[in-house]
């Protein structure tokens, strides 16, 4: 299958927690539903039956976005080698990210405040070059501090400057 | 006022000498914070015109005289103050900056992590013999650290003097002042630091190449935005005959002012441009009004591009630029400081390469050069993007190749707009491996090379994903056992002080 390279066989990924789906969704409710509402009340108040294309079209997006992003957050997956980080993402669109632990500058754990009511946390690392887009969400804090930690002590053992 | 500015977050203990800038700066900053505002009423009334005249046209224009004298005594006034609360320092090894008149700010660059030095001469300190020294740190937008404005004399002292300090030579020990050492610490390469006055005398140069005038004012109007400009100036004048209408015109006067300061500034950049070679690494000089001379210390620059447009082809020029980290943050000036070489000859090109890269890791580099400049396929061992890419990118499948050597890889592409990308093994930030639908459906993927901001991104498109894939996993692995052997940091350090 052309999963090859994004797959190597000798490697274990970890995925991350199911949760990310949960606030991921509960994000994307923050702003559909209202639009859903707001669309409904229009078609209700105007008398023109086509207005209820919005409503339709809006339910379908939110229908799209249940199916789409549990799938998506399946897809995330990291694992740690001995020299460097490996994350992937994607369905359509894959992508794989190697990142060296010694090129690593710093490492960031972020949670807003969905992330925290669903005890997750993202982590991110850092590196001098901008493209690198070394993130990983989802992570329950516990396994985001020992992430964090390794990763410091990991880089810092294996630093190279630039 | 000595003793205003040193709170207690201050005085490291090595107790640095502090110095301030030259007396003129706040004239010449002043003048630019005057020129900025002239430019956006300028600007302003240029959009404007008809109203603008008749507010010239009656004692109007008094008024505005009055305007601006206010705000230049404002500029410079400001610019006063400013200078009065920056000073800087010098130590073993770091650079301190004190600025700011409401919010302090202490700023130090180690200068083990310096990545280049410039010496900036704009047109106004260029008449007055005063000098910008910037030292750019690797540390994101707004990083690098601006001694503005000292003499000449002084910016190129303090430069040999950054420069030898962060290539790791040692100041005497007896020399308490940075002003008066006589003599660098005994075993060091003699090079950089022969018995002289200042601390540490400038590096011996040797100079490779000089870009002629003529060849630059050829290559500008044998460029993309002089044929644009072309088109524009045809439209304009098309547009205006037939519609009789010459005010229409003044509208697509913003477009043109563009077009021209784009030309302007390559040639502004590219004027007298010249590249030496030295133990501090690479020197680069150029430019007309604002003079700049470029200090790259080894293994700073991180990958090198070297590209050609369609209109260049006939002539075989190539632009050559690089990624340095602290380059290129800055809007205006990173596409300045990343050319290596505005507009190269083939022979200019592969020096400009060999500065940055004596050695390729090939038997034979003219002609991996030559293959990967204009080969296509699997000329001199390139591994080529599979013939079913073709589905994906017709006009360019050929191109995409990538080659690995034992020092760097390769990466070429572009069939109308030829590019070739190289980055060494152990300036490798980080690899990506991405894959569309499309490309998917082909068995291709993309191979990207994250390198630290600038001109150059190297990324080859659609290879096979098989050999995509074991490409990246090889390439960690090479980057890392690369990163290992490189040489030290402080790049005159002998080998054994090395920590």
């Amino acid at each position: 299958m052309a999963d090859v390279p994004f797959d190597p066989a000798d490697l274990v990924w970890t995925r991350v927690s199911g949760r990310l789906a949960a606030a991921r969704l509960v994000v994307a409710a923050c702003w559909l539903a209202p639009l859903l509402i707001g669309t409904v009340v229009l078609a209700v108040l105007v008398p023109a039956p086509w207005l209820w294309a919005f409503p339709v079209a809006v339910l379908a997006l939110m229908v799209w976005v249940t199916w789409l992003v549990p799938r998506q957050v399946r897809a995330l997956g990291y694992a740690e080698r001995d020299e460097d980080l490996l994350i992937v993402r994607g369905i359509m669109f894959r992508s794989l990210v190697v990142v060296p632990y010694g090129r690593m500058q710093y490492v960031d754990v972020n949670a807003g405040p969905i992330d925290r009511s669903m005890q997750i946390a993202t982590v991110q690392l850092h590196t001098a070059a901008p493209g690198s887009q070394a993130e990983i969400s989802g992570l329950p804090p516990a396994e985001a501090a020992r992430l964090r930690d390794r990763l410091a002590s990991r880089g810092e053992a294996r630093l190279a400057g630039l | 006022m000595s003793g205003q500015v040193s709170d207690p977050t201050s005085p490291p203990l090595d107790a640095p000498v502090w110095r301030r800038m030259h007396p003129v700066t706040p004239v010449l900053r002043g003048w630019k914070v005057f020129a900025g505002v002239l430019l956006v009423v300028g600007y302003q009334a240029s959009d404007n015109i008809s109203s603008a005249t008749r507010v010239l046209a009656g004692r109007g224009w008094l008024l505005v005289l009055a305007g601006l004298g206010v705000v230049a005594l404002i500029g410079f006034v400001y610019s006063a103050i400013a200078w009065r609360m920056t000073r800087f320092a010098v130590t073993d090894d770091a650079v301190h900056l004190r600025s700011g008149i409401v919010f302090r700010q202490q700023r130090q660059a180690r200068l083990d992590r310096l990545q280049a030095v410039d010496v900036v001469r704009p047109l106004l300190a260029q008449l007055v013999g005063l000098s910008e020294l910037r030292l750019e740190v690797a540390g994101g937008a707004g990083s690098a650290v601006s001694l503005a404005f000292l003499r000449e004399q002084e910016a190129e002292e303090l430069r040999a003097e950054l420069l030898a300090l962060s290539a790791g030579l040692h100041r005497p020990a007896d020399a308490a002042s940075p002003a008066e050492p006589s003599a660098p610490v005994a075993g060091a390469p003699d090079v950089t630091a022969p018995k002289a006055a200042p601390a540490f005398e400038t590096a011996p140069e040797y100079q490779v190449y000089e870009v002629p005038l003529g060849r630059l004012l050829a290559s500008v109007l044998a460029s993309g935005a002089v044929a644009w400009l072309l088109l524009l100036l045809i439209g304009l004048v098309v547009l205006s005959v037939t519609t009789a209408d010459f005010g229409s015109a003044l509208f697509a006067l913003p477009m043109v002012l563009g077009v021209v300061s784009v030309v302007w500034a390559r040639v502004n950049g590219g004027a007298s441009f010249r590249a030496a070679t030295s133990p501090d690494g690479i020197r680069l000089r150029h430019g007309l009004t604002e003079a700049r001379a470029q200090t790259v210390p080894p293994g700073r620059v991180q990958a090198v591009s070297i590209h050609q447009g369609p209109l260049w082809r006939r002539p075989d020029w190539w632009r050559v630029q690089i990624n340095v980290a602290g380059y290129g943050h800055e809007e205006s000036s990173g596409e300045r400081e990343s050319v290596l070489h505005p507009v190269a000859t083939r022979e200019e090109a592969r020096t400009a390469l060999w500065l940055v890269l004596p050695d390729l890791g090939v038997p034979d580099p003219v002609a991996t050069l030559d293959a990967a400049l204009t080969g296509t396929g699997s000329d001199g061992g390139f591994v080529a993007a599979p013939r079913r890419s073709v589905w994906v990118d017709p006009v360019g499948w050929r191109r995409h190749g990538v080659l690995v050597t034992d020092r760097a890889l390769i990466l070429r592409s572009g069939r109308f707009w030829r590019r070739v990308v190289v980055v060494p093994h152990e300036r490798t930030q980080s690899l990506g491996l991405t894959q569309g639908p499309v490309q998917r459906a082909l068995r291709v993927a993309t191979f990207v090379l994250h390198s630290t901001p600038g001109p150059v991104a190297p990324r080859v498109e659609h290879l096979d994903a098989q050999v995509a894939g074991d490409l990246l996993h090889e390439q960690a692995d090479r980057a890392r056992r690369a990163r290992a052997d490189a040489a030290p940091e402080q790049w005159m350090r002998p080998p054994e002080t090395r920590p």
